[in-house]
């Protein structure tokens, strides 16, 4: 093979424009990494391979059906589960934090807040009041900060606030209400720690524990505190794919999840002494390149930064992509879905790398940690360091833009408060098409892109086409809605591919059959939309014809949001399974006895067609119960 | 005819061999995720051997040029393939004498553990157009398939 041939093995995706272009790329990306570690470990895969003490590694093979230890595959499978379950809230409740510090200390500086209808949400929530917004927000972001910080022995305030009634009975019935959950993760990974805990279904419970904080406080609550700050979504249309990059200005990539450690940076942009040293330099200015949950973040509100957004580009596993177009100028992280893959890339481009919050520093990015004292002065650095990286990189480096890529016309903005506005403030059109029958059901597909499950975006696109053209309308939130929306499923014309009577509802109402709910942490919206659903009429969340899939799940974040979806009792496919089936005792309980716990049940399948056909079973059960 | 080679040099005892072949060889179909690893009748037909310091040895049937273990058996349940050189084992026509094992210089033909009425050995994946599986999981490629003359 010719060294500088890295086209010959790339994986599949979804998006073929997007293929072929990686395919041709004179570097390498994970796209071609995939072949290379096809092997993979079956006992790993099951998840009884033990690295917890010294003893190991130990398998669980017929000879050896129990560790050194002792301990048995159901042991070690959900051990190692927990362990990722906690690790995966950990992830979201840091990123709750940072955001509820941001509102925090905006409201004692008296700074500008973008949603003051999401304000007054929350107090109405919370049961707060104040004087004034500050005093609001102060409040509000002290509730939430409170519970966070709270031990594992006392129970946070804001979940029976937070959730559906019901469902707080179902939770505390099962002794799962969450006490702080920062320390519900520390507690956690004690318990999955080395010859402690031995009891699989005492730890299934504690992610399922787990899946409540991590729902309520790093999913729902992160959304709303982060409509204060930056503005409530708006429904509109945009643009998305590589066709965003415009080569004429200055163009920053975010990575990570915290939009509002880039509120100061994303007004200095805008204004006319950063614009002119921008100009000084070349560039008709800046722009902001949205990769990952925080590029669909900044889409979802992008109705308030038309200005300084160009559009979403691409979900996780495009971002090395985004960059290898050499129209990128500097990559700001601050949180996951920055690969590591990315680094070379960046090198090799010359594209500044800055990283704002250290648990994304990457290996040759720049550290400038964001602080909200020294914000000012960071911009500061931050755009100067970028404006020199542009000025040194752009007469070296060739563009190889894909201009034609992605689509234009893309219905995004939606949230629970928008889509309701949108039906006429009520969720009853909605309900009734439901009851007639013509939607027949409501999927949230939601998650990553992972690159082993067909390859990128591929059962996830495949699986919401399947859906669609059974009259099932599917609400998306995370990377999965950047994949899908750059196979063009999310412009009004996508219509055609739907079902006959759900094409009809999407073409009376210029809506595509998929709609975007933005960032994996808008989970926590399709989650409001199922609570006021179910409120409306007056039943269960788990009675709902409704399903969620997080087909190509890739992150233990991603589990711990699964353990939500299961903790409000909602069917959750998955493409691949979560390294749980080398014990019996787990993928019983998972898949089977869940439905009498919570309702919930995970449905393991990684055919598009199969799954569809699961889930719409499922579907057609829930309308059969509720006589519809 | 192929043979399995090995390196041992490049054995790591990941035992990654092992769930290929207990995967290969399982009674009802399905995918390596649902493979019941705590199953004797799943047992993998080949052995990795540790010395203890650290190194291991991968040790997989000969399909030798002459094998003991036809020349033991008396009821034709093993015989050498003359295409493939392979030697295949028919449970059907097996007397269950157990001589085979007892004459195996490798010790790679053994009864198998779950029932111990029969025994287990290396079919070359026989039914896979891709070959034996065990060679395909190995991730050091300390184990692979070379064709050979025999005399």
């Amino acid at each position: 093979m010719n060294e500088s041939c890295y086209g010959c093995s790339t994986c599949a995706s979804a998006d073929k424009p997007l293929e072929g272009f990686i395919a041709g790329l004179p570097m390498e990306t994970s796209h071609h990494r995939v072949e290379s570690q096809e092997t993979k470990c079956g006992f790993g895969l099951q998840g009884v391979c033990c690295r917890l003490c010294a003893n190991g590694p130990c398998r669980i093979t017929p000879e050896s059906p129990r560790g050194i230890c002792g301990a048995t595959a159901d042991v070690m499978v959900t051990r190692n589960l927990l362990r990722a379950v906690a690790s995966g809230s950990g992830c979201y409740i840091h990123v709750v934090e940072n955001t509820a510090l941001n509102l925090r200390n905006t409201a004692i500086e008296k700074g500008k807040f973008k949603g003051p209808g999401a304000l007054e949400r929350l107090c109405k929530l919370f049961g707060v009041s104040g004087k004034d917004d500050y005093e609001k927000a102060l409040n509000v972001s002290n509730a939430v900060l409170n519970d966070l910080y709270k031990p594992e022995y006392v129970k946070m305030d804001l979940v029976e606030k937070m959730a559906y009634p019901p469902r707080f009975k179902v939770w505390k019935e099962l002794g799962i209400l969450p006490g702080g959950a920062k320390s519900e993760v520390f507690k956690g990974v004690v318990k999955c720690s080395t010859n402690l805990n031995s009891d699989p279904v005492n730890m299934l419970l504690d992610c399922l524990k787990l899946g409540i904080s991590t729902g309520i406080y790093g999913l729902t609550l992160t959304n709303l505190l982060n409509d204060v700050l930056l503005g409530e979504p708006e429904i509109r249309m945009a643009p998305v794919g590589l066709r965003v990059i415009d080569p004429d200005y200055i163009n920053i990539m975010i990575t990570g999840h915290q939009h509002t450690m880039f509120v100061h940076l994303q007004e200095r942009l805008t204004e006319p002494d950063v614009v002119a040293k921008a100009k000084a330099v070349g560039a008709k200015g800046f722009k902001l390149v949205g990769c990952t949950c925080v590029g669909q973040d900044l889409q979802l509100r992008g109705a308030h930064y038309t200005e300084i957004f160009d559009g979403h580009a691409g979900n996780n596993y495009t971002s090395e992509a985004i960059l290898a177009t050499g129209g990128i100028d500097a990559v700001i992280s601050e949180f996951n879905c920055t690969l590591p893959g990315i680094e070379p890339i960046c090198d090799e481009l010359l594209i500044k790398q800055i990283c704002v919050d250290d648990v994304a520093k990457k290996a040759n990015a720049e550290y400038v940690p964001f602080t909200f004292a020294d914000r000012g002065k960071q911009s500061e650095i931050i755009i100067d360091k970028i404006i020199a990286a542009y000025k040194e990189r752009r007469p070296k480096v060739k563009l190889n833009l894909l201009p034609e890529h992605g689509y234009e016309n893309n219905l995004t903005g939606v949230s629970e408060v928008s889509l309701k506005k949108f039906l006429g403030g009520s969720w009853k059109p909605l309900i009734d098409l439901i009851v007639s029958g013509d939607i027949k059901g409501v999927a949230g597909v939601v998650g990553c892109s992972s690159l082993v499950a067909g390859g990128h975006d591929v059962l996830t696109v495949a699986l919401v086409k399947e859906l669609i053209a059974k009259d099932i309308i599917v609400l998306t939130a995370g990377c999965s809605s950047g994949g899908i929306e750059n196979c063009g499923l999310m412009v009004p014309e996508a219509a055609e591919l739907a079902g006959p009577k759900l094409k009809a509802v999407c073409k009376k109402l210029g809506i595509p059959p998929v709609l975007n709910f933005g960032p994996c942490l808008a989970i926590g919206r399709l989650e409001i939309v199922a609570t006021e659903l179910a409120e409306a009429i007056g039943i269960d969340i788990p009675q709902l014809p409704l399903v969620l899939s997080a087909a190509q799940w890739l992150e233990e974040q991603a589990l711990a949001d699964g353990c939500f979806g299961l903790a409000l009792g909602l069917p959750l496919h998955l493409g691949l399974p979560p390294f749980v089936t080398g014990s019996k005792v787990a993928t019983q309980v998972l898949c089977q006895d869940m439905k009498a716990l919570t309702g919930g049940q995970v449905i393991i399948n990684g055919d598009a067609k199969e799954s569809a056909e699961l889930l719409e079973k499922v579907i057609l059960e829930k309308r059969a119960a509720l006589k519809i | 005819m192929k043979r399995i080679f090995i390196d041992r040099e490049k054995c790591d005892g990941c035992k990654n061999c092992t769930v290929a072949c207990m995967q290969a060889h399982r009674a009802t179909p399905g995918t390596v995720y649902d493979l019941d690893l705590l199953d004797r009748k799943n047992e993998a037909r080949h052995t990795i051997v540790s010395d203890g310091k650290g190194r291991y040895t991968p040790v997989f049937c000969r399909h030798c040029a002459v094998p003991d273990c036809v020349g033991a058996c008396m009821s034709g349940a093993l015989k050498k393939e003359p295409d493939t050189g392979h030697v295949q084992y028919d449970e059907k026509r097996c007397g269950t004498c157990f001589m085979c094992v007892m004459s195996c210089p490798y010790g790679n033909v053994k009864p198998d553990k779950a029932t111990r009425s029969k025994i287990l050995k290396c079919d070359f994946c026989k039914d896979d157009p891709e070959g034996p599986n065990c060679v395909r999981a190995c991730p050091k490629k300390a184990i692979w398939v070379e064709e050979v003359e025999v005399l």
